[in-house]
């Protein structure tokens, strides 16, 4: 019994590793030019154009309808409570540094996560993997590394599109649909966006992008050579992917109020 | 070795879409960036002023110094001097430094609710502007530090209603009074038995009071009778045949018989002047005086009467008298 939990232990901090290898491997390649070419840039091209540009309505749509409901919410509430001028500070801290990033994320882990998860878990089934390295392709340069960069990008352009719409319906909701508070706004925003917190947000949206593909990845190869274990690499990994968003935007929490 | 291109063809204007969305994406991040900096003040002239306050609390970075309402500095630094005291750090844009005046004050709000806020006064904008690096006191103002005072008034006013709403406090103690008066204005004798303070006591005004009035009766008893006394005395003096319509008749008389008197002595007054002229016929003359004799003693004697009756009839008159002339 203890054996076995050891086991399972081991196997699980294994899958860990592997993981964070991967990761550093996928980064490290996207990071030397010498990688790139045609056929890599084309993959990336259709990674983005599958991740971002196909769902980029639906989307935007989604996160404008959530946006204005919680920009609403808050406005009203600290109007109620004597306290709007808080309420655009507000507003930007919880749409544009926490809860935008983590929606896209998870949007995007649901839909490009999972797919690309099943796809490498049938390649790797399917020894599609083993035979391109037999003929001297490296999975890794064709395969993996354009998907990874593909989904990161993704992620970065659908939160800053999906940010910029809540920075405008939050101008829009508390000042109106006129140019002349745009300083006071830009009092808010400088209040709001100090460089470290800036950039911690950059980090945190680079991170969740390359969770977002690197965990389904790792989770596919992961999987044993038998076609039932495909969904079953599919679920955990999804699970995976779950907990790590979490990880990374509680330690980004942690990291800019503690 | 290296794999053909896969299918491009298939997705129409692939390159330029995507390259639009990282475009997109890279100038949103670059100017956002920008964006940030700008808004923070990054390239603009600023001019610093330092605020020393005896405390801090609720002060923070990039809290901003307000006049009239508008935000015209922020809060860069805030460090504790070697005095113990709180010094502030400003930086207000060169552009609305001129709000700032050498005679300016500084003041430090902070409400029960919300931030903390420094504000700027100036009375007059006509005095020299703050020079840069200007070194001001900060005035603080604590809704919160009012408290303590407020607690201990009302724990005074509570102390008091204690003592008057205590078991042996006099506003007790008046208020069972009262409740003993309206209990027994309640009793039989009302209000009077509240006021004098037992039912005999009560009971005694009200026999004295039913005793006046009793006396009252009596007294209006005594009056009625007093009253009809009069009127038939009234009746027997001046009514018809009283006691002064006899008199008045009376009198009447005495008139008549007066009369009759005088033509009887004017009759002998006659008679002895032609007794004195003719003194020689004394026979005739004798026999006249006969006569008027019997008629003087006539009239005397009718006076007599009439004296009796008024005696008789006016008792009051007692001392009755008639001159004769």
């Amino acid at each position: 019994m203890l054996t076995r939990r050891g086991e399972a232990a081991l196997a699980w901090l294994g899958a860990w590793g592997r993981a964070f290898r991967f990761a550093a491997g996928a980064l490290a390649a996207a990071f030397t030019p010498a990688l790139y070419n045609s056929a890599t840039r084309t993959v990336v091209q259709k990674q983005i154009y599958f991740t971002a540009w196909q769902i980029l309505a639906t989307f935007t749509a989604f996160a404008a309808v959530l946006s204005l409901v919680i920009i609403q919410i808050s406005v009203s509430t600290a109007r109620d409570f004597g306290l709007s001028d808080y309420a655009l500070e507000v507003v930007i801290r919880v749409l544009v540094l926490e809860l935008l990033p983590l929606l896209t994320a998870l949007f995007v882990a649901l839909r490009s996560g999972a797919a690309i998860n099943t796809e490498v878990a049938l390649m790797n089934i399917n020894n599609e993997i083993r035979a391109l390295e037999a003929a001297g392709v490296d999975p890794m340069r064709f395969e993996f590394m354009p998907r990874v960069i593909g989904g990161t990008i993704s992620v970065l352009a659908l939160t800053a599109l999906a940010s910029l719409m809540a920075l405008v319906l939050g101008y829009v909701t508390v000042y109106g649909l006129q140019g002349s508070s745009l300083p006071d706004f830009g009092r808010v925003m400088g209040k709001v966006f100090t460089i470290p917190i800036l950039l911690g947000l950059w980090v945190k949206c680079l991170a969740f992008g390359v969770a977002v593909t690197v965990i389904p990845i790792v989770a596919g190869l992961d999987a044993p050579q038998k076609l039932f274990f495909a969904p079953i690499a599919v679920l955990r990994g999804m699970v995976r992917l779950f907990f790590v968003l979490m990880l990374i935007e509680v330690a980004a929490l942690a990291l800019t109020y503690i | 070795m290296e794999r053909a291109p896969v299918r491009a063809p298939l997705i129409k204007n692939l390159g330029f879409k995507v390259g639009l969305l990282l475009a997109l994406t890279a100038a949103l991040a670059l100017g956002f960036f920008v964006y940030v900096l700008y808004v923070r003040g990054v390239f603009q002239e600023t001019q610093k002023l330092v605020l020393v306050a005896a405390n801090a609390e609720g002060v923070s970075i990039g809290m901003p110094l307000t006049f009239s309402g508008f935000p015209i500095g922020r809060v860069s630094r805030i460090a504790l001097t070697e005095e113990g005291e709180a010094r502030i750090e400003i930086r207000v844009p060169v552009k609305d430094a001129r709000w700032l005046r050498t005679t300016s004050v500084f003041t430090l709000e902070r409400p029960f609710v919300g931030a903390a806020r420094i504000r700027a006064f100036s009375t007059n904008l006509q005095d020299p502007p703050l020079p840069d690096g200007a070194e001001r006191r900060l005035l603080v103002g604590d809704a919160a530090e009012a408290i303590p005072q407020l607690v201990e008034r009302v724990r005074k006013i509570l102390d008091n209603v204690e003592a008057m709403t205590a078991e042996d406090s006099s506003l007790n103690r008046s208020l069972a009074h009262v409740s003993t008066i309206t209990g027994r204005m309640a009793g039989e004798y009302g209000v009077m038995e509240g006021v004098l303070g037992s039912p005999e006591n009560a009971r005694h005004v009200v026999e004295a009071l039913k005793k006046a009035e009793a006396l009252l009766a009596s007294l209006n008893e005594a009056s009625r009778k007093v009253d009809a006394l009069l009127a038939k005395t009234d009746q027997r003096v001046y009514g018809p045949d009283g006691v002064m319509d006899q008199a008045d008749r009376s009198l009447a008389q005495i008139g008549t018989l007066l009369e009759d008197v005088r033509a009887s002595l004017k009759r002998a007054d006659a008679v002895l002047t032609d007794a004195q002229a003719i003194s020689g016929n004394v026979r005739v003359a004798s026999d006249d005086l006969g006569q008027l004799r019997a008629e003087i003693d006539e009239s005397v004697r009718k006076v007599n009467h009439l004296i009796n009756e008024l005696n008789r009839r006016w008792p009051f008159a007692r001392e009755a008298e008639v001159k004769l002339p």
